[in-house]
């Protein structure tokens, strides 16, 4: 008995081992190899001839002086430091909104979490078009201001880092009010209630009792939208291409293009690995606290 | 608890501002798909929400019927990247379902698998194209770029930690009691799993393969790496639609992005309740 259900564990669990080393062990030996070499597709040689171009450690201090690289990274952390707050403010907004019935309830929850379900490269595309300096957005906007408008966001290097965080938003905000909604509906009502009954007022009962039993839930909801702001590429590269210029260049569009255009893979795996490394010790530590803050 | 007038006036007035601005650009899409090529690309006052003279010639076109007003024609048809699509992800679907639901009963019910809860934590954590050069070489060596069975291959990879976590959350939710009496009854484990823990699971399974299929069907990034011209899935055959001498095929762009957002939006409206689920990796139940 014992060794069957051991035996029927091991089978079970096979599959997916296996997928995973294949995606992990395999891909990480060969990126740390190339990572010290100067390979590129275009040597003409194969990858595994990438000794030829050996030069140790020069792609990782390489990488420490990467204007390039840096400003990647803090345009990403901006993007995300901007979009996060503003996406969690708003779903939070209106999933107080829907805490207790009305009528149409249902229908405006379907509308709502509607935008996090479209495909991001067509999302994507609608703000590419929204944006157009003859579009939807300055033709409202003209409305307010009883002048023609005629901004070409997606050209100018300011507005259009604003043109994708408004995108990121529209799309991610119904995240945040799925998962806070969830979260609001499991609050126990008769706390509330007692609260409300000493005198409490709304303010005082969703700061003192909402929130505390919220927690976990806002630290799942965050933790979700960050790790998924820092990969942003969809959306925002169909929008801009990373442009104009670099304007709106992030670290996964960074990567793309010296991927993709330059072609240098062996500087592109340490930055790989480099971006991997870093992200596994921040993804262990933030366990290990979560762990203890439970126990 | 009773609200007050103002509150209710309070939330209409602010659930339809949010209602707008959700609806505005899922609305342009949909009636810039139906416009013809003249208003385009109209501005300013000639700026219409509505399509004037509401046309099917954009999907037509997409799919290989020429457009007289268009100089171009399209070297190749929506055809290919639908049904590309639809492979890709499909097949990735069952890949991760698959070896997903069969790692979260073994981990459910006896508690093996070891490292895996956390690899695949790992796996969802990374930026895609920090792990996609290497898997680049590695096709190319296969022979899988290009491929639709190579694309869903990484699909199932990438999509399996959802399936495994929304299942596992799902087994530990069941009640065991029903397989430990067959068990009891002599059944053997394999048996009870096949003959009663899985029929039990089909709404659960359901819902969790149509969530990975969505998830697998939204990639870009991926297929934008890994094809190259046979097996484009329709995102980046959709971004690949502008010439140099027409510039952006607006509406049978448009059309094109309506066809790839209505499965997922439908989908996901059917398994609302589980969405919350499946986005939190199963660390919360609705």
């Amino acid at each position: 008995m014992k060794d069957e259900s051991a035996n029927l564990s091991f089978r079970l669990t096979l599959p997916a081992q296996v997928l995973v080393l294949f995606i992990s062990v395999f891909p990480l030996l060969m990126q740390a190899y190339i990572s010290l070499t100067d390979w590129s597709p275009l040597s003409g040689q194969s990858w595994t001839q990438a000794w030829a171009f050996w030069n140790t450690f020069a792609n990782y201090s390489d990488l420490l002086s990467d204007g390039r690289l840096w400003s990647a990274l803090g345009r990403t952390a901006f993007v995300m430091a901007v979009c996060v707050p503003i996406e969690f403010m708003l779903g939070l907004g209106l999933a107080t909104l829907f805490m207790d019935d009305f009528r149409g309830k249902r229908v405006f929850y379907s509308i709502l979490i509607m935008p996090m379900m479209v495909v991001p490269a067509v999302a994507g595309y609608m703000f590419f078009m929204l944006f157009q300096s003859g579009g939807p957005v300055n033709d409202i906007l003209s409305m307010f201001t009883g002048s023609p408008v005629t901004i070409a966001w997606l050209s100018n290097p300011k507005l259009a880092l604003v043109a994708v965080m408004v995108a990121d938003i529209w799309q991610w905000t119904p995240l945040m009010f799925l998962i806070l909604l969830a979260g609001l509906v499991g609050v126990p009502e008769d706390q509330v209630r007692a609260a409300t009954l000493l005198g409490a007022n709304p303010l005082q009962r969703f700061t003192s009792i909402v929130l505390p039993r919220m927690k976990t839930i806002i630290g799942i909801a965050l933790a979700i939208r960050v790790i998924e702001c820092f990969k942003i590429f969809d959306t925002l590269f169909i929008m801009t291409g990373g442009g104009p210029g670099v304007a709106t260049e992030t670290i996964s569009v960074y990567i793309y293009k010296i991927a993709t255009q330059d072609l240098i893979w062996g500087y592109v795996a340490a930055i790989a690995l480099a971006i991997l490394i870093v992200l596994s010790v921040v993804c262990v530590w933030a366990l290990k606290r979560m762990a203890r803050v439970r126990a | 608890m009773t609200r007050s007038l103002a509150f209710e006036v309070f939330r209409y007035a602010m659930i339809m501002l949010a209602v707008a601005v959700t609806l505005i650009p899922i609305l342009w899409m949909a009636s810039m798909a139906f416009k013809p090529i003249p208003e385009w690309q109209a501005t300013g006052a000639a700026l219409t929400w509505w399509p004037k003279a509401p046309t099917l010639d954009n999907f037509r076109f997409v799919f290989g019927v020429s457009n007289s007003d268009l100089i171009v024609a399209l070297d190749r048809t929506a055809l290919k990247p639908i049904l590309a699509s639809f492979l890709a992800a499909g097949i990735g679907t069952v890949i991760a379902m698959t070896a997903g639901t069969a790692a979260a009963y073994g981990l459910s019910r006896f508690g093996s698998g070891g490292n895996l809860p956390l690899a695949l934590v790992q796996l969802r954590l990374f930026p895609p194209m920090a792990v996609m050069t290497p898997v680049m070489i590695m096709w190319a060596f296969l022979n899988m770029t290009d491929t639709w069975w190579g694309l869903a291959l990484v699909y199932g990879i990438v999509t399996l930690p959802f399936a495994f976590w929304l299942m596992k959350t799902f087994f530990d939710d069941m009640p065991r009691e029903i397989e430990e009496a067959a068990l009891v009854e002599g059944c053997s484990r394999a048996r009870v799993f096949w003959r009663i823990t899985l029929p039990m699971m089909r709404a659960p399974l359901a819902s969790a393969a149509l969530f990975v299929f969505i998830l697998n069907w939204s990639d870009y990034l991926i297929a934008l790496l890994l094809t190259t011209r046979e097996w484009v899935t329709i995102p980046v055959y959709m971004a690949s639609l502008s010439s140099s001498m027409t510039g952006q095929l607006y509406g049978a762009k448009a059309a094109l992005g309506l066809m790839a957002a209505v499965p997922p939006v439908v989908l996901g409206v059917l398994i609302q309740k589980h969405l919350v689920r499946g986005l939190t990796f199963g660390a919360l139940k609705q």
